[in-house]
């Protein structure tokens, strides 16, 4: 074999090899986080709704007022950042609420805003038991409930 | 006694601008649910009132459960004005913490 064609040969090999090996670790991040659907449990989100709310699932209205700020991996389920960000002035919001549907608490925390918040923007650290939605449910004054999720991957669970 | 830390972000605001309030307490934020070295749960101890004021007025009232993390962080947006900004927390033990922040904004 002559040196340029062995040349050729190894780099086209390299070249295939490379472009292989990088569209595999990009499936294997895409397929990292799961979708809200594939981690949801609405039964036991309905339980922390029902005592937290006195409402179920199907009132709640998917709302893109209303935005969360969470990783999307966490390596610790016992400190987890969430920012929440409501479009909407905070005198319009009767109560920002937390829960989580696998927790064993799905319900996390409520926050109501005073004269003095200048911005609809809580922002806490949670714990989160197993890979599951956040949900974000924005009470407004005028009896709606605004609903956002954002699902984080757990590698440890943050509640035992 | 539980140590509260309240910082606002940037350190000195001009007046009125939009401010980033934050508040930490010292606490465990026992869910109730952890069991200690001889396998015996340990009781519950959070922290399920928490009031923030500025001059008296509320900025907001916060209700955690068991599932916020340990001392754990509560920030706000506010529009910086000379003050107080006052802190008040109860926990399910019935104790209770307050600590005050002098905020001083550039004129």
């Amino acid at each position: 074999m002559d040196r340029r064609k062995f040349l050729k040969g190894t780099g086209a090999l390299l070249a295939v090899l490379g472009v292989g090996r990088g569209s595999w670790v990009r499936a294997q991040a895409g397929a990292q986080v799961p979708t809200v659907e594939d981690v949801q449990d609405l039964e036991n989100l309905n339980k922390g709704l029902k005592e937290a709310l006195g409402i179920t699932f199907d009132r709640l209205e998917p709302s893109d007022q209303v935005r969360i700020g969470a990783p999307k991996i966490a390596e610790s389920g016992a400190n987890v950042p969430v920012e929440v960000v409501v479009d909407l002035p905070p005198a319009e919001v009767k109560g920002v609420h937390c829960f989580v549907d696998k927790n064993p608490f799905p319900h996390l925390f409520s926050t109501e805003f005073g004269t003095k918040a200048a911005e609809s923007y809580f922002a806490t650290r949670i714990r989160i038991a197993e890979t599951a939605p956040i949900r974000i449910v924005v009470e407004t004054q005028d009896g709606r409930f605004l609903l956002a999720s954002h699902v984080t991957r757990v590698t440890v669970g943050g509640c035992g | 006694m539980a140590l509260i830390l309240i910082r606002t972000s940037p350190r000195k605001p001009k007046k009125g601008e939009v401010t980033k309030l934050s508040v930490v307490v010292r606490h465990p934020m026992e869910p109730g649910t952890r069991r200690d070295e001889e396998g015996n749960l340990i009781p519950a101890k959070y922290i399920t009132e928490l009031e923030v004021t500025l001059n008296g007025k509320r900025v907001a009232f916060v209700r955690p459960s068991r599932g916020v993390s340990a001392n754990p962080l509560f920030a706000f947006k506010i529009k910086a004005e000379p003050g107080e900004v006052r802190v008040v927390y109860r926990d399910t033990s019935g104790e209770t913490g307050e600590k005050t922040y002098t905020l001083k904004v550039a004129e």
